[in-house]
């Protein structure tokens, strides 16, 4: 206890230099506006700023990039509230009662808590994380290549699972993501793989290009082939404090929602969206009237908008304690830290410790920060709604062109992430999730990495796999949660969480 | 993730209707990595061959293609409705075109000059811009400027990027 307020306090010391602060500020507000600009998200922003962070320390060029993330949540709800366009993946559900408070003139009233919530679930998931820093690290020490492996395959099953839609497409995603991280040349011999004699794939598929790719180009051909319609609330936003009793009332889902973010989010691929939708479906199932879900219910806001902010702030335990990535964000953490010469992994907290604390400080004050900047800057936000899409996707194409040059000065990684946003597109055009692609390329080099080291020690046998008594339960784990997914009751209950909202 | 209404309409023939499509596409892009990993071997004396992943994960994507067709053997799937590329084109094309032109590209004799952030920009968010049904030039134009002029500012010289901005003009 003493020692994790001794680390928090090295955190602050740390996350409170001017410099780190004013990078917070920045990330937040990146964020904020990323989160509020349709069409343009977390991914493809973190992808286009990571050769800016070479220049910054370590410890300042992480701060921004969660301020990043975390600010996008936060302003992805801004924009299903007041235009019913969810600007973020884990908005969806704040759209349906939040937008409707906003009909009914209540728009304040559900910026406000989604503010207020997002911050108790910042500040009670900052906790979480610091608590679980040491001891998932010391777990993390014990895992030889073999318990990783099975760790990782455990963590692929269960995206599966949380996954929405076909379980077949998504395992299919997975696979293909493990495929494509095997392009290029072999890490241990050298030798070319599933080039086709291109000299372009080389030297392999950096991640960045993929996510900007499917994330950045393959958003605007899907937004361009489907507009969306916006409808700004012309209604007055009204008083954006909570009154006490409100706020009383909505305490308890947003604690509910914060509990629920923060375990979700710890899971790979869909943990952190799926919080917001589990939230919605405790939430309409406790409440005493359940048929005004949708109506503008304010408990159907305060309860998803904290689950999306802790349940986006809890997935940076397994990065930070275990050098997991579990989902593309993290991913793109992961390269962040590679660039600056730090290998994401256990033993991060114990060589740079100023580093893991001051982020997790950090975020504490960014959610601060968050509450106090953006509750009185609605309005340019609401302004910046009204910037036409005409003249938004043109500016993500040139962002993201930069963005793309500037991670090798080589022009021909524009061109790949051209053709990747093509394929994406294709793949949304039949139904397959992308997120799961993300996460198994992610995860592939690691996996097959892994995969070799272990059989190398055991001299070839398979069986090391399930002789270690806590990678063979990783593994039966994950056995029994595919089990469990593909029989029709779940299949059935799993339909039921997303069919709520 | 659902796309328009359209999206439900029925397929013109069963082969083209979104579930039998996403079994023909795995299909094919696990035939094409078994093929191109065919000659990687499986295991070497110094234990796991660098084909071992690529070509397993390969027959398993066949194998899932073989599952989904055989899954929607009865019920191929909606329409995937229009795919506007020619939407698609002129980002596509934007895009490129910058690649080709930020420091120049040399194409079997035919040289495009190196252009530079100041002029690639600007050309990109305009062809890139033409996309939209709804897209008016003159306004494209100013905007393309305003913007291009605030990247070479924030990315250039704000961030200390080496990006070229006009070389043809101040040298780098």
């Amino acid at each position: 206890m003493w020692d994790m307020i001794a680390n928090l306090g090295l955190g602050l010391s740390v996350a409170l230099t001017l410099k780190n602060v004013a990078l917070c500020f920045v990330g937040c507000l990146i964020g904020t506006l990323v989160g509020v600009l349709p069409g343009v998200g977390p991914v493809a922003t973190i992808a286009i700023l990571l050769p800016v962070t070479l220049s910054l320390d370590p410890t300042g060029a992480l701060i921004m990039l969660a301020g990043i993330y975390y600010g996008a949540q936060y302003g992805g709800s801004t924009t299903a509230i007041l235009v019913n366009i969810p600007g973020e993946a884990t908005a969806v559900v704040t759209a349906l009662d939040g937008h409707a408070m906003a009909k009914n003139g209540q728009a304040g009233l559900a910026l406000g808590l989604a503010a207020i919530g997002s911050f108790i679930a910042g500040t009670i998931a900052t906790v979480v994380i610091a608590a679980l820093g040491v001891p998932m690290t010391r777990m993390g020490l014990l895992f030889g290549p073999a318990e990783y492996f099975s760790l990782m395959v455990m963590g692929l099953v269960l995206a599966v699972v949380l996954s929405r839609g076909s379980i077949l497409k998504a395992v299919a995603m997975i696979v293909v993501g493990i495929l494509l991280s095997c392009i290029g040349a072999d890490m241990e011999t050298g030798r070319e793989r599933l080039t086709l004699g291109l000299h372009m794939l080389h030297d392999g598929i950096e991640f960045v290009v993929l996510a900007m790719g499917i994330f950045g180009f393959g958003e605007i051909f899907k937004n361009l082939a489907d507009p969306e319609a916006r409808d700004v609330v012309k209604a007055k936003i009204g008083r954006l404090w909570p009154t006490m009793r409100e706020l009383r009332e909505n305490l308890a889902p947003m604690l509910r929602g914060t509990a629920l973010g923060s375990i979700l989010g710890v899971l790979p691929g869909n943990g952190a969206i799926l919080g917001p939708f589990a939230s919605y479906a405790v939430e309409k199932r406790l409440s005493k009237t359940p048929e005004k879900f949708g109506t503008g219910m304010p408990a159907a806001v305060a309860g998803p908008e904290s689950a999306n902010n802790a349940g986006a702030q809890t997935s940076f335990i397994p990065l930070l304690t275990l050098g997991l990535p579990p989902n593309a964000v993290m991913a793109l953490m992961v390269g962040a830290m590679m660039i600056q010469g730090i290998v994401p992994g256990p033993q991060v907290i114990e060589r740079n410790p100023e580093l893991f604390w001051g982020l997790v400080a950090s975020m504490w004050i960014g959610n601060l920060m968050l509450v106090i900047i953006n509750l009185p800057l609605i309005g340019l936000w609401v302004k910046l709604l009204q910037v036409p899409y005409r003249l938004l996707f043109p500016a993500i194409v040139a962002f993201c062109c930069i963005g793309l040059f500037s991670i090798s000065n080589d022009p021909a990684q524009i061109v790949m992430a051209v053709i990747f946003g093509l394929i994406g597109y294709a793949l949304w055009k039949l139904d397959f999730e992308l997120a799961p692609l993300a996460l198994g390329f992610v995860l592939g080099r690691l996996l097959e990495e892994k995969l070799r080291q272990a059989l190398i020690i055991s001299d070839g046998n398979p069986l090391t796999f399930v002789t270690s008594p806590l990678s063979a339960s990783l593994l039966v784990v994950a056995v029994v949660a595919l089990a469990i997914a593909v029989s029709p009751k779940a299949q059935k209950s799993r339909e039921d969480v997303f069919k709520d909202a | 993730m659902t796309g328009g209404e359209e999206r439900h309409a029925m397929p013109r023939s069963p082969w083209l209707g979104r579930e039998r499509l996403a079994g023909l596409v795995l299909l094919g892009f696990g035939v094409l990595t078994l093929a191109a990993g065919a000659r990687l071997p499986f295991f070497t004396s110094g234990g796991v061959g660098s084909g071992l992943m690529p070509r397993s994960l390969s027959v398993i994507v066949i194998g899932l293609g073989l599952l989904q067709l055989w899954l929607a053997r009865a019920n191929p799937g909606p329409s995937t409705g229009a795919w506007s590329l020619g939407r698609a084109i002129p980002v596509a094309a934007g895009a490129i075109l910058f690649a080709l032109t930020i420091r120049g590209f040399d194409i079997g004799g035919f040289e495009v000059p190196e252009l530079g952030l100041a002029l690639a920009a600007p050309l990109t968010i305009i062809v890139a811009g033409m996309a939209d049904k709804d897209a008016r030039l003159g306004e494209l134009l100013i905007f393309a400027v305003v913007l291009s002029a605030c990247c070479i500012g924030i990315f250039r010289y704000a961030l200390g990027l080496s990006i070229p901005v006009a070389p043809w003009l101040i040298g780098y």
